[in-house]
């Protein structure tokens, strides 16, 4: 198995807002493997949002602050790299597809202008001038026109081949130019007449039409790790499977490495290989999404897979979980979950909660973070 | 959609139309309080004037004040925008004092956002921070500053310390070449003479410095505080996440959207820079409409010149309304939600 795109190891955030400090995010660690999709999900509250934004490093500090941990990605600890070094890395490393398709996309310029700009940004780099790991971007030459022959022919000659792969995956049929690259882009999320909203401004389009933007904007940067910030919980209901429909069909075209936020367990079930489920700033649990639907090893995830609804159980009240989230700034002692856990026990209450721990007879690289893991299939 | 060249055209006329009421107000208003100002306007003439001259006045000052003004409106209309108390006709000094003003203005403004406008941008991203702080204390000793202090301080340190003239438009007036637009730094260089331009320049920078010092908080200011609205905003995050750099994420994308309020506030300041002028040039020796209205209201011993003074009054409002409309239009253009209608 190939190095995973980000590596990330007992990554702690902290907020400190006047005299007080909250650990917002404490000691989290799962990697996302070359190619795969890993679904975070959490109440709101929970950390993921603040989680995404700290691997990019895009979190105003202050007020947040890296307390512990490391975010590797191509070899390098991000969380020692100097925030002005970060643009390097953001873009063609890192993309991010944002919660609010509203605010997101600038509200002064055209969807062309903004789009070209992604790609124009890794035109350059992919040229060699900004390229932190030349081995991972060679140059390209945009001078040619790249027909599927072409193309393929200098995939598998020029370039070797990690980057290989990475020019296959992306090729389109541009005719060369950065705005015929756009129009693909814009194509490749469906839009079917590109050409009629170059012009617009994002006001002028949907929701749902500037979340596609704002999909091919990311992807026209062909990042090695996309992060997706909830990118659909503000949308419409039908909008959203529409997205999510995309979203989909793109992971199955595009093959980049995703992160994928979402409180939303449906839309990690349809989307995620692996699964980490967040509760108050810690990662509970981490594993196949399969294995962690059909036998969740920490009762938080068994509590949040019986709170979901779904349309088979459409009647009585909708199952909740008892008590409410903790308040970050006064964690309970113990286990963060011990106040609303079914299968609590004293030692759940005094000793501190457990570290994230493969679950001995469970599949593999599936990991708990719940003394009695074994305990939680005879939760009712 | 209402941003069609016809509903920009209507935006326009409209705001334009607008200005025909606020001129009559104007006027008006100037027109009595001058008239107010002394019991016996012609009295206020008498040592400087001939006695029929005075006898003129009297025939005139002794009809209502309504059928003066409207003596008055009509000669206005005719172009005949009256003289003051020697005869010397208003309009001619008014169409000369015009450009330099405006140069003068203008050259405040640039100063102001080239300056103050990048000063705001840092204050922001340094809020809290000693950056903030400097930024803070520079534009607000700057405000607090009464103009002709300013002015004066500017004229007795500032300009010896840098070598520079605090004297007029150029080395020696009038300079030898023909003055076509009156504006000192554009007629130098209709002359094709780089030396003279040098000159104007220099005659300039102190003068358009001091009125920007004083009116550039107000430009830092927004631009700080709308910058701080801006910043934590999703598309500004976005721009970083595209790997733009942070200068171009800051000057670019959040300065964009900064502008458009900056833009209003600017428009706003017209009225101040005007105003300032009274005082700049007058102590700069900058032959505009600034030092004509302070001579117009008697300023210096001069005897006042009530025709003059309605015409600064009137010339400056009509400043004051087509800088905001300039403001209004940039807007327009800045925020493409803006609908004209």
């Amino acid at each position: 198995m190939s190095e995973p795109v980000v590596q990330i190891q007992n990554l702690s955030i902290d907020y400190v807002i006047g005299a007080g400090r909250f650990r917002a995010v404490s000691g989290v660690s799962f990697d996302v493997p070359q190619g795969h999709v890993v679904g975070i999900v959490g109440e709101t509250g929970c950390g993921k949002s603040t989680l995404a934004q700290a691997i990019p490093r895009l979190l105003p500090e202050p007020p947040a602050t890296i307390g512990e941990g490391s975010v590797i990605f191509r070899g390098t600890d991000l969380v020692q790299v100097p925030l002005w070094k970060m643009p390097r890395i953001r873009g063609t490393g890192i993309n991010m597809i944002f919660q609010e398709p509203l605010n997101s996309l600038n509200p002064a310029f055209r969807i062309y202008d903004q789009v070209a700009e992604a790609i124009h940004i890794r035109r350059v780099r992919e040229r060699g001038n900004l390229v932190v790991d030349r081995r991972e971007k060679p140059p390209f030459d945009y001078s040619r026109r790249p027909t599927a022959t072409s193309g393929e022919a200098l995939t598998r000659s020029v370039l070797p081949p990690v980057a290989a792969e990475k020019a296959a995956r992306h090729r389109t049929d541009s005719d060369g130019t950065i705005r015929g690259e756009v129009l693909d882009y814009l194509r490749l999320v469906r839009i079917n007449d590109p050409e009629t909203i170059l012009n617009l401004y994002p006001h002028e389009l949907s929701g749902g039409m500037r979340q596609r933007v704002m999909i091919a904007m990311a992807l026209s940067e062909k990042p090695e790790l996309l992060i997706a910030d909830e990118p659909t919980s503000a949308l419409d209901v039908t909008i959203q499977a529409q997205v999510l429909t995309l979203m989909k069909e793109l992971i199955e075209e595009v093959h980049t490495s995703i992160l994928f936020i979402s409180h939303d367990l449906g839309v990690i079930a349809e989307t995620a290989d692996e699964l980490g489920v967040m509760y108050a700033g810690k990662l509970v649990e981490f594993g196949p999404v399969a294995e962690l639907f059909e036998h969740p090893r920490h009762p938080y995830t068994k509590a949040l897979l019986g709170a979901a609804p779904t349309r088979y159980k459409s009647e009585g009240p909708l199952a909740t979980i008892a008590g409410n989230v903790p308040n970050l700034s006064h964690p309970p002692s113990g286990c963060r979950f011990h106040p609303r856990c079914p299968i609590a026990r004293p030692r759940c209450t005094v000793m501190p909660g457990p570290p994230l721990e493969l679950v001995a007879g469970a599949s593999e690289g599936h990991r708990s973070a719940c003394y009695f893991p074994e305990e939680v299939a005879s939760i009712p | 959609m209402g941003r069609s060249l016809t509903d920009f055209t209507v935006f326009v006329l409209k705001r334009l139309l607008q200005l025909i009421p606020v001129l009559l107000g104007i006027t008006i208003l100037t027109f009595v309080f001058t008239h107010l100002s002394a019991k016996n306007v012609c009295n206020a003439w008498f040592p400087h004037a001939d006695p029929t001259t005075i006898a003129n006045c009297n025939a005139r000052v002794s009809q209502p004040i309504v059928n003066q003004y409207w003596t008055y409106l009509t000669d206005l209309l005719h172009g005949n925008w009256g003289a003051s108390v020697q005869g010397v006709a208003v309009y001619p000094q008014i169409a000369a004092g015009v450009p330099a003003t405006l140069e003068l203005v203008l050259s405040a403004l640039f100063l102001m956002i080239v300056i103050g406008i990048p000063l705001g941008v840092i204050a922001a991203q340094s809020a809290g921070r000693w950056g903030d702080h400097l930024v803070r204390i520079f534009y607000l000793s700057g405000w607090a500053t009464p103009t002709y202090l300013g002015a004066v301080l500017a004229a007795v340190f500032v300009a010896p310390y840098f070598g520079l003239p605090s004297h007029g438009e150029y080395a020696t007036n009038p300079p030898p070449f023909p003055q076509y637009t009156h504006m000192s730094v554009l007629d130098a260089l209709l002359a094709g003479n780089l030396a003279w331009t040098g000159d104007a320049i220099s005659h300039l920078i102190l003068p358009a410095a001091t009125l920007a010092f004083i009116n550039m908080g107000i430009a830092t200011r927004m631009t700080r505080s709308s910058m701080l609205e801006v910043i934590p905003l999703d598309y500004v995050k976005s721009a970083r996440m595209k790997g733009l750099s942070e200068f171009w994420v800051m000057y670019k994308h959040a300065l964009r959207n900064s502008l458009i309020t900056t833009t209003t506030v600017l428009g706003l300041t017209a009225g101040g820079l005007l105003a300032g002028t009274v005082v700049i040039e007058e102590v700069f020796g900058w032959p505009g409409v600034g030092a004509f209205a302070f001579t117009a209201i008697g300023g210096g011993g001069s005897p006042p010149n009530f025709d003059g003074a309605i015409a600064v009054v009137a010339v400056f409002a009509v400043g004051v309304v087509v800088a905001n409309l300039i403001a209004d239009i940039l807007y327009g253009l800045l925020d493409p939600r803006v609908d004209w209608r």
